[in-house]
């Protein structure tokens, strides 16, 4: 039903050079697009204005505030401001992607600046938090602007249910699921090795759990190995390992994605200990679709993308003794072993880019519908609607 | 001197913010039309759909009956009978086409895979008006809207309730 290629602008909300979840999400659908044909242009805060792609805008350098459990690099004030109702009068957008437009950010500034067909992507899962009381009515009428909402996940759009009570549409992040199909397994990362990718000096991403579990995990299988990869510190870690287990361990730093595939391809088992803060897990989809077997902890975001255990283990969050066992279970059965990691692959499939774009053009076909093009808002429309009726 | 510039910054305020009620809600009422529509057009598709799966080899002419007459009252009927009407065709096609993947040649296929395509596009339409009509029942039972009358002649939308998991 679209006719023709669509001018888009994104706003993602944190600063474009540093790692996470939402950029990279970013990045992929501005890419995808760009590459369907339609006009694409990304506004982002950044710190290094020089290295940015040719789609995205700079809107200023970003400040850190403290924001559910992390750093969050993000913008807003009244000089942002300006930048974002330039960007949206010059840009002469047909639709506009707002992602997690329900944290102080230039995404909440643009809901507040722009009329017209808006879609809104949350990406965070959050417990329920008293604070909404207060910024509740703020936001309501913001977010009440978008014409469509989409959730990473069904923990996601729970969130969003719990805080703002309103609904949304479930669609998952995106992967691109064939570069991880022709990974080639590399010798020295087969045999027992468990893999477990990801910034490993954060609490919430499970290591620690995975640390505990292991003395256990090598008293049953003495040749286990546990590769690490992704940025961080691997000498403090190393520290507070016990010294008759250090050689199991390997870090490997950054690996390239071509890497991760080959990666995901020769484990045995891919490990993730999250102990929460987690949305949807694109990692583990990334996992899955490599062909590795995963085992995950049951927190919701986990436990919804793994089908509740049926394309891969799940064990109870923050319970090392629990998360050896089922390790140990699969480490002996192989049958068992490949049977989760074929289920898994056939899973990751379904996250890759062409279904999941399909999926997020369509609702923005289904926002375009019967709406002029994104302008600036102005609040005397009622008022002008008003007086051009009293001229008639 | 200061109560009297408190009193009318106070005024100001109150009439800033009534006018800002008004166009939220006008722009509510503006969506519910415009997702509604929408949703309309797509399921008079998928009536249309219907009616022709009714004519092509897929449906015996029991079945061919039952969803036709389905899909003629999922297509007359009014807004207040339609979620019905057209849970009724969302049934006729399910019992249809829970049984019936084996004998399909490549047309058929074709408009069985239509049929897939607008049932997910239906889901999310479907999603997006329930949202507008919820949020505009919200906003229309606050005081000041109903005190003030902000929502002037706009009729009070109706709530959809089609079943998706019927779909």
């Amino acid at each position: 039903m679209l006719t023709g290629p669509l001018k888009i602008g994104i706003v993602c909300p944190y600063s474009w050079d540093t790692p996470g979840g939402v950029q990279n999400h970013i990045r992929d659908l501005a890419e995808f697009l760009i590459q369907a044909g339609h006009q694409v242009s990304v506004l982002a805060p950044a710190i290094d204005e020089n290295d940015l792609p040719s789609y995205v805008v700079n809107a200023g350098k970003p400040i850190s505030i403290p924001y559910n459990g992390a750093v969050a690099r993000v913008l807003f004030g009244p000089v942002a401001f300006a930048r974002v109702r330039q960007w949206i009068s010059t840009g002469d957008f047909d639709l506009l992607h707002l992602h997690e437009p329900a944290i102080p950010s230039i995404s909440l500034l643009a809901c507040w600046a722009a009329d017209g067909p808006m879609v809104g992507t949350f990406h965070a899962a959050a417990k329920r938090q008293k604070i909404i009381f207060a910024i509740g009515p703020i936001l309501e009428p913001a977010i009440e602007k978008l014409s469509a909402r989409i959730a990473v996940s069904e923990a996601a759009r729970l969130t969003l249910t719990d805080h703002l009570d309103t609904d949304a549409v479930v669609i998952p992040n995106g992967i691109y699921a064939s570069r991880y199909t022709d990974g080639v397994a590399q010798s020295i990362w087969q045999g027992n090795t468990i893999g477990f990718i990801g910034r490993f000096e954060e609490p919430r991403k499970g290591l620690s759990v995975l640390l505990e579990a292991l003395p256990v995990i090598a008293r049953f299988a003495p040749d286990v190995r546990v590769l690490v990869a992704g940025p961080g510190d691997s000498a403090e870690v190393m520290e507070g390992i016990d010294p008759q287990l250090q050689h199991c361990f390997e870090f490997l730093g950054k690996i390239s994605e071509e890497d991760k595939a080959n990666f995901m391809s020769s484990i045995s088992i891919y490990v993730a200990p999250n102990t929460g803060g987690e949305s949807f897990g694109i990692i583990v989809a990334e996992a899955l679709a490599g062909g590795a077997c995963v085992v995950a902890s049951d927190i919701p975001a986990f436990d919804d993308l793994l089908g509740h255990g049926k394309y891969g283990a799940l064990f109870a969050a923050e319970d090392s003794t629990h998360l050896a066992k089922v390790v140990i279970d699969l480490l002996r059965d192989d049958t068992k072993r490949s049977e989760l990691a074929a289920a898994g692959r056939e899973r990751g499939q379904s996250f890759d880019w062409s279904i999941v774009a399909e999926q997020i053009l369509s609702v923005y076909e289904m926002s375009i519908v019967g709406s002029e093009k994104v302008h600036l808002a102005s609040d005397t429309r009622s008022w002008s609607r008003f007086l051009s009726k009293d001229e008639k | 001197m200061t109560n009297w510039v408190a009193i009318a910054f106070f005024l100001l305020f109150s009439l800033w913010y009534l006018s800002f009620t008004a166009t939220r809600l006008d722009r509510l009422h503006h969506r519910v039309e415009t997702s509604w529509a929408n949703l309309d057009v797509l399921l008079q598709k998928r009536a249309a759909v219907a009616l022709e799966i009714a004519r092509s080899d897929i449906a015996d002419p029991a079945s061919s009956m039952l969803l036709t007459a389905a899909a003629y009252q999922a297509r007359d009927a009014e807004i207040r009978n339609r979620s019905q009407a057209e849970s009724g065709l969302s049934g006729a096609l399910g019992l249809l086409l829970k049984d019936s993947f084996h004998l399909s040649t490549a047309a058929d296929n074709a408009l069985l895979t239509e049929l897939s395509a607008l049932t997910d596009k239906i889901r999310v339409a479907i999603a997006i008006h329930t949202d507008a009509v919820t949020r505009t029942h919200f906003v229309r039972g606050k005081f000041v809207v109903k005190v003030f009358r902000l929502a002037g002649t706009a009729p009070l939308p109706v709530t959809y309730e089609f079943e998706s998991d019927v779909l």
